[in-house]
């Protein structure tokens, strides 16, 4: 598949979708300072015979969103091989439609790679298999380890509204806890992809 | 009489704000002071759950999707009845 040019270039830049963010926006840009590059990835991405045309689909309510489009995002800017284009999901559904996840979830966000004549050569969704593993395991420890948050498969409306906030509270620092992790395995896999493309 | 109450627990992080405010007002225009309260509760997860009273009348992760309106106006009306 490909895209017109000028539907390509009628995209945001990571900037420019910094800039037009109604909320976290301050969030995305904390997960950019947490991004640590991995040397492994950017020579690799440096390295590309040929710049590539990123698509990425997003919503700036999105929490994958406001996780992982920082780190593509630090990533371009640091490697000046990824030409980046943002578009709204809700707005865009046509390319939604093209990048389903499992062939029917609307998950984002989405990043397309495009050939410089805009060739589809590849795309990325919402997060790496390691990164839900690993956070669901984590989630089993917090209940395990406070066994006043019941049972993890419960509907948490029958818990009491201050234990709720304590909950809440632990998965927070869990994720925080496991971001590191997670930008890792992102980049990762976007470096196994990239490399992997059909790029002459 | 007891009071029913209403909770609509929902995912903060999936975009499900605009079906948590279509389903609370249908509520409202339906039954206005006839429910005790609806409480909107943000959660994680990719959850969208309806509890009347006691009884959990949807759960994305159990039955899939969103509820109906009209299913969970059908399960107040019968909380009310044997309220």
């Amino acid at each position: 598949m490909s895209i017109t040019k000028e539907r390509f270039e009628s995209g945001l830049s990571y900037q420019a979708y910094k800039e037009a963010m109604t909320r976290n926006r301050e969030r995305v840009e904390a997960n950019e300072k947490r991004v640590v590059l991995d040397p492994e990835t950017v020579r690799a991405l440096r390295s590309l015979p040929q710049p590539l045309n990123v698509v990425v689909l997003a919503e700036d309510w999105c929490g994958d969103v406001i996780a992982n489009l920082p780190v593509l995002g630090r990533l371009s800017e640091e490697v000046g091989t990824l030409n980046v284009r943002i578009f709204y999901r809700d707005q865009n559904l046509d390319l939604m439609e093209r990048w389903l996840n499992q062939g029917k979830f609307q998950s984002i966000p989405v990043f397309a790679f495009f050939d410089e004549r805009l060739r589809e050569l590849g795309h990325w969704i919402e997060r790496p298999a390691s990164v839900t593993e690993l956070r669901a395991r984590k989630r089993r420890e917090v209940f395990a380890a406070n066994p006043e948050f019941g049972n993890p498969d419960s509907p948490v409306d029958q818990l009491p509204e201050d234990v709720r906030t304590r909950l809440q509270a632990e998965l927070q620092k869990m994720r925080d806890e496991t971001t590191v992790f997670a930008n890792a395995e992102v980049q990762r896999e976007l470096r196994e992809l990239v490399t992997a493309l059909p790029v002459r | 009489m007891s009071p029913v109450k209403v909770k609509i627990t929902y995912c903060a992080e999936c975009g499900y704000e605009p079906q948590t405010l279509e389903l609370a007002k249908a509520l409202m225009y339906e039954f206005a002071h006839d429910l005790a309260s609806i409480e909107l509760i943000p959660w994680e997860g990719g959850t969208f759950d309806v509890r009347v009273g006691d009884t959990l009348v949807h759960s994305m992760r159990r039955d899939g999707g969103f509820p109906e309106s009209k299913t969970v106006i059908a399960a107040v009306r019968s909380a009310l009845a044997a309220a």
